[in-house]
């Protein structure tokens, strides 16, 4: 099944949308139905450092988010430090798992602040830091609106407790192509091996992207991966790295060749390739029939995080529907906050045709069809780790 | 009495004369001492040292040798594979520097420094984004690829082995010749030093003895330039046989080279203990290879 995505405004290579000021005042309209026109314009005036408006009454009105780059909006942080009174700290510091993970593991096991008050694991690093009891648990309490957490991410598998987590964005891994370099639409993950291809394939480094979408179509199920069923895929992958017929193991930068061409086909994730495809129409994303990746990016405080309080406040924020709403219109992924949809059906044209994308909105039969890579213990993860990254960089 | 004295004082400032060389040397020392020898103790011990658990912070002593005799097993491939790139960006960076230092030094005239001046300016910018800018140099819908391709003369690279599948990234050809072209400056700068202090007049008395300009050339510049040559090797092979930047950006998963595993065992996988194995491993190797090199050419001459 290919996903198309509705044309959105034009945007500038992962930066913010270049709004003209039609469009702007549009966006701004949008917002006075909102109710938070004023602020909005007190933002848009720069004056972007009064911390003491707003009430709160703790201590220290500063709060620190380090999250992955272009994952949000350009409105929402000046609009939650107007709404709150918090100082946001937000950096995009946020740039690969494991190499985050290596830099604050030594603080974190010694139990020392590393900074940020918030972090943005992934999902499978978020069950590590859970297992490890390196994070804190989120005051529920003192966010009503995490009732709005879609059902089917409360309490899973990574936070099985559902106390110390709460999801970020999610998305879903599939096959990102270039039809123009392809010759025809994918379909299936055979597509990915097809000889005409070699040469020209990328695969992601982040191994359950990469590999669990293999194990579909060796015929296995990734939600239960062990070292045995993971086999026939990690030889799969081995064998077409060995014959060049894989060119590249990538991070975000994937997105670069495939908009340069020197990828035909490689494995993608979902909003990247909404994105990408505003410049270049010929990009394509599919779930491949064989099934596609589900994964979700987490907000966690990690030990030693002095804001909590403040952490809450705007995990509260962003999971409010109509501020939802606004980070999933500009970041293109699938919201974890119910109610997003009807927000987006119910505003402009390019927002109602948002709201009817499959690549933001699923439908029950692709959902159907994801999967979510399974728990690994230490050892296993030790395992499946050395071997994959034996095969990327051997 | 007076002369006794005379003597003293010169003992004494004889002994004063043979605490300064110490006194001059002791901040190179402390230096070394503090930012080499102690990391090297470290990373020593480190690679004898076995992990309890995989995000245990620490290693413990053990003196486990299987990391090195593993480590060799594992990423033999990447070894050989890191010293034959550097080999040949080596031997590349000559074929290329010493014409260029020769012409600057001889020919140069007043645009010496001009041209000296253009060696070192891509040195302003940082290492890493002028990679980037081969590999977008390079990419399938590149210029040099557009070029080549409306002169039918991809098909012919491919067949020489420089161009695979369409693409001039992801080669051998790719990542050797970014390190010949990252590591070039420090091969042209030492020749040229060595060039430049040789007095012509040497190749005018080599011609009055009936040598031809190439004979000059042989029996004269190039052994006196060899000096030159050496130091632009050692510079060169070094840093690019530990190099990690082209394989990662110009290369593809089959040209990673020795550093690329350092910085996964040590960033992805956090097995220090291996990381630290591998680096003294390729430590070890260079140091003989050295060694090896500088008995050949000979290093009475290098200053």
């Amino acid at each position: 099944m290919t996903l198309s995505h509705p044309a959105r405004p034009r945007r500038s290579p992962r930066g913010g949308p270049i709004l003209d000021r039609r469009q702007l005042l549009g966006r701004l309209g949008v917002l006075a139905g909102a109710g938070v026109v004023g602020p909005a314009l007190l933002a848009a005036c720069g004056d972007d450092d009064d911390g003491d408006t707003g009430g709160g009454g703790g201590a220290s009105k500063d709060l620190w988010f380090a999250n992955w780059p272009a994952y949000i909006d350009e409105e929402t942080v000046d609009l939650f430090t107007e709404a709150s009174g918090i100082s946001l700290k937000y950096t995009e510091d946020y740039n690969d798992n494991n190499e985050y993970f290596a830099k604050v593991q030594a603080d974190l096991a010694a139990g020392r602040s590393i900074g940020p008050d918030i972090i943005a694991p992934t999902y499978w690093l978020a069950a590590r830091l859970i297992t490890l009891g390196w994070v804190q648990e989120i005051p529920f309490d003192d966010i009503p609106n995490a009732s709005n957490l879609l059902p089917e991410l409360q309490k899973p598998a990574w936070d099985p407790e559902g106390k110390f987590s709460l999801p970020w964005q999610s998305g879903m891994t599939g096959l990102a192509y270039n039809i123009s370099a392809t010759g025809r639409e994918l379909t299936s993950m055979n597509d990915l091996f097809d000889p005409a291809f070699k040469g020209k394939v990328g695969m992601l480094t982040e191994m359950r992207d990469t590999l669990g979408l293999v194990m579909l179509l060796t015929g296995e199920d990734p939600g239960s991966a062990t070292m045995d069923s993971a086999n026939p895929a990690f030889e799969k992958i081995e064998e077409a790295k060995a014959s060049g017929h894989i060119r590249q193991f990538t991070g975000n930068d994937y997105m670069d060749d495939l908009a340069a061409g020197n990828f035909a086909v490689c494995v993608g994730w979902s909003g990247d390739i909404g994105q990408l495809a505003l410049d270049n129409p010929d990009l394509r994303f599919a779930i491949p029939e064989e099934g596609g990746m589900r994964w979700s990016d987490t907000m966690v405080l990690p030990n030693g995080a002095e804001n909590v309080a403040n952490a809450a406040v705007w995990m509260d924020y962003v999971y409010d529907p109509e501020n939802a709403a606004r980070i999933a219109e500009y970041v293109g992924y699938n919201s974890p906050v119910a109610g997003v949809r009807e927000i987006l059906a119910a505003g402009d044209d390019f927002q109602k045709a948002l709201s009817e994308s499959p690549l933001l909105f699923p439908d029950d039969a692709t959902n159907a069809r994801l999967h979510v890579f399974a728990s690994l213990d230490e050892d296993a993860e030790a395992a499946f780790d050395e071997r994959f990254s034996q095969i990327v960089g051997a | 009495m007076a002369g006794r004295d005379a003597a003293d004082d010169g003992d004494r400032s004889k002994r004063r004369a043979g605490l300064v060389p110490y006194a001059l040397l002791s901040p190179g020392m402390l230096w070394l001492l503090l930012f080499f020898l102690v990391p090297l103790v470290t990373l020593a011990r480190t690679s004898l040292s076995e992990k309890e658990s995989r995000f245990a912070v620490d290693a413990d002593f053990t003196w486990h040798i299987a990391n090195f005799t593993d480590a060799l097993r594992d990423y033999s491939d990447q070894f050989i594979r890191s010293f034959a790139y550097a080999g040949a960006a080596t031997l590349l960076c000559v074929a290329i520097g010493y014409p260029m230092a020769y012409v600057i030094a001889f020919r140069g005239g007043r645009f010496k420094n001009v041209l000296l001046g253009l060696v070192v300016v891509p040195f302003f910018t940082s290492f890493l984004i002028r990679t980037l800018a081969w590999q977008t140099v390079l990419f399938d819908s590149g210029p040099i690829l557009s070029v080549l391709d409306s002169l039918s003369l991809v098909g012919v690279l491919e067949r020489i082995g420089v161009a695979r599948n369409g693409g001039l990234l992801q080669t051998h050809a790719s990542v050797i010749g970014g390190l010949t072209y990252n590591f070039l400056p420090f091969m042209i700068l030492p020749i040229y030093v060595s060039l430049e202090k040789i007095d012509l007049r040497l190749t005018e008395a080599a011609k009055d003895l009936y040598n031809n300009g190439w004979q000059a050339f042989r029996k004269v510049v190039l052994p006196l330039s060899l000096p030159g040559v050496f130091a632009g090797g050692l510079l060169t092979f070094i840093p690019a046989a530990g190099d990690f930047v082209n394989a990662r950006f110009l290369g593809g998963p089959n040209n990673t080279m020795i550093g690329s595993v350092v910085q996964d065992r040590f960033l992805v996988q956090l097995d220090y203990p291996t990381a630290a194995a591998l680096s003294f491993i390729l430590m070890v190797i260079i140091t003989l290879a050295t060694l090896v090199y500088a008995r050949i050419l000979g290093t009475d001459d290098l200053v």
